[in-house]
């Protein structure tokens, strides 16, 4: 499969001198599920926002859905589908009413348009409250519409940024139903970026991690985690002079990889943690630390992220929206 | 053709909303029949004033009233531009293949058609109260086409800032703040022979005045060319220095 997206070099620096991504390098293949996975700031939006023709990159060569991103914006406009991470529909028109100003402006035009329009209401299940505005729908049903507006002109290739940000979980389950659907029925390529590791461990195929403007992991999920080198051992230990102490115990241990602090206690990886903990808390013991909580666990991206960033991605962050205004 | 297309599909959109929105449809359209039943009331002694006026104040103050309507409706579409702006609906429009300025065209043939809309009204009833329209229905058409254009110039103003700030506060208040005093030191409410020399100076250069005069000589009849010809130039360079400001600030929010 080719690439429909390549990116080379991209960085974007704002008029005020904010570096929010740095030189950076990828490409997406058709068909994909592609996540680009980083906590607030990393510089996720500002480069779905690059790649969607909004924001002018400051250097990089980049190319979307077969074409140059400086010379056919507009052509790229009209292969691609675009979900905001604030969610914009005119709430004083109904939800046919978003559809047709959408499609209109898609250049859709008469029967073909009002068909699409049904057929879009059905994949969302707002068919019955497609006349009412949608200023009365709930955060779940306004989602869904802006995801039908989306793909109102049958894009090939669907950006989402942050999808799933600010809904309940059954709002959240339904939209990863429709992105699956999407994706494998229909042979859509998704580019998804979220800070719900959850959400990238479910839908996509390839992940990027990015953090502080730079990418800092390329893979599968599966190979990202096995990278680790095994299952994650978590030890909590209060006292930070233990904490210290049993950490250079650790890496005395044959076996476990990546030892690393993560707030009030430590992390190591193992391939047979199983065998390997009896080892840990014999050794601790004799040097008389005990840790208060002690687990084997399969390892998550939130593992990954913790290894490759140096802090978790923590659920009181994922609560704290961008506020940042959408055009810059 | 596309630009056509995008610039009815948007007109239909404002359209729509305004229609939805009837607490501010009624505002606008009847404030300006507010002014005038209380003015002329209020101020019916003034006719002792204007002995060569048919039809008295009410038939002096109907012009400027007409006038009123298109700078209530001016600051909708800077309004309008600010929400979308920090909605993010401008964005989204901005991810389609909308021909840009459609989005600016489709809001101004709006409140273009909101201005006529309330000037037909506001005119309705001045008939109703007895006042004649001197030059009938052609002079009733070049009254609706001066008030358009006078809007159409202002809003300008209000596009920028909206696009600009991103503020609709902000809009509010400049509009606020402005609305009164160039209304009232202009011809278009009350005679300028009963201002002081300072404010009847101000009033002479005040491009209210030039709408108004037009569309009262419209009114009360003896209308010149001269006054068409500078009321159409002034509104005209208003209209040029708004939208090059507009069409700034519009590219900048775009690229």
């Amino acid at each position: 499969m080719p690439d429909i997206i390549t990116v080379e070099g991209l960085s974007v620096v704002y008029p005020d001198g904010t570096k929010a991504v740095s030189d950076i390098s990828f490409g997406v293949k058709e068909g994909e599920f592609f996540g680009f996975l980083g906590p607030n700031g990393a510089g996720k939006s500002t480069t779905i926002k690059a790649l969607t023709t909004l924001l002018r990159k400051t250097a990089g060569k980049v190319s979307v859905a077969g074409y140059d991103l400086d010379r056919s914006p507009r052509e790229i406009r009209r292969s691609i589908g675009v979900l905001s991470q604030e969610t914009s529909l005119d709430v004083d028109l109904t939800g046919r009413e978003n559809l047709r100003l959408q499609g209109r402006l898609q250049q859709l035009h008469g029967k073909i348009l009002e068909e699409r329009i049904e057929e879009l209401l059905k994949l969302v299940q707002l068919e019955d409250v497609g006349n009412k505005p949608a200023g009365r729908y709930s955060g779940g049903m306004r989602k869904r519409l802006d995801l039908a507006s989306a793909l109102i002109h049958e894009p090939k290739l669907l950006f989402l940024d942050e999808p799933t940000t600010g809904l309940d979980t059954q709002s959240r389950v339904a939209i990863w139903e429709y992105l699956e659907g999407l994706n494998k029925k229909q042979g859509i390529t998704i580019f998804l970026t979220t800070q719900y590791l959850e959400e990238a461990d479910r839908l996509c195929r390839q992940l990027s991690v990015i953090d502080h403007g730079q990418l800092v992991a390329n893979g599968t999920p599966s190979e990202l985690k096995a990278a680790l080198g095994g299952d994650a051992i978590t030890l909590t230990i209060e006292d930070s002079g233990l904490r210290s102490r049993a950490k250079e115990i650790l890496k005395t241990i044959q076996g476990l990889t990546n030892i690393s602090d993560s707030e009030g206690g430590i992390v190591a990886y193992a391939k047979n943690a199983g065998e390997i903990i009896a080892d840990i808390v014999t050794a601790l013991q004799a040097s008389g630390i005990r840790p208060s909580f002690l687990s084997i666990s399969s390892p998550t991206l939130d593992d990954v992220f913790l290894r490759q960033t140096g802090r978790r991605i923590r659920s009181d962050e994922l609560s704290r929206r961008e506020t940042e205004p959408f055009l810059v | 053709m596309a630009f056509l297309y995008d610039t009815q599909s948007l007109f239909q959109r404002y359209l729509i909303k305004l229609f939805r929105n009837p607490t501010l449809l009624g505002t606008n359209l009847f404030t300006p029949l507010l002014f005038l039943l209380l003015f002329s009331q209020l101020l019916q002694k003034f006719s002792l004033f204007l002995p060569g006026v048919s039809g008295g104040y009410l038939a002096y103050l109907t012009p400027g009233v007409v006038v009123l309507n298109a700078m209530i409706s001016a600051p909708l579409g800077g309004v309008s531009i600010a929400n979308d702006l920090n909605s993010g609906f401008l964005s989204k429009m901005l991810l389609t293949q909308v021909v840009r300025p459609a989005i600016l065209l489709g809001r101004l043939f709006t409140d273009m058609l909101v201005v006529v809309m309330q000037s037909i009204i506001s005119l309705a009833l001045a008939i109703a109260l007895g006042v004649k329209i001197s030059s009938g229905i052609p002079g009733v058409l070049l009254i609706l086409l001066t008030v358009a254009f006078f809007e159409l110039a202002l809003s300008g103003i209000f596009l920028a800032i909206g696009l600009k700030t991103r503020k609709t506060e902000t809009i509010s208040a400049i509009s606020g703040v402005i609305f009164f005093p160039i209304i009232f030191v202009s011809s278009s409410m009350f005679p300028v022979s009963f201002f002081p020399a300072w404010a009847q100076t101000i009033s002479n250069y005040n491009p209210v005045s030039y709408a108004a005069n037009v569309t009262r000589e419209l009114v009360i009849g003896g209308l010149s060319a001269s006054t068409v010809f500078y009321a159409y130039v002034l509104i005209g360079i208003i209209a040029i220095a708004s939208f090059a400001a507009t069409l700034y600030q519009f590219r900048k929010v775009i690229s």
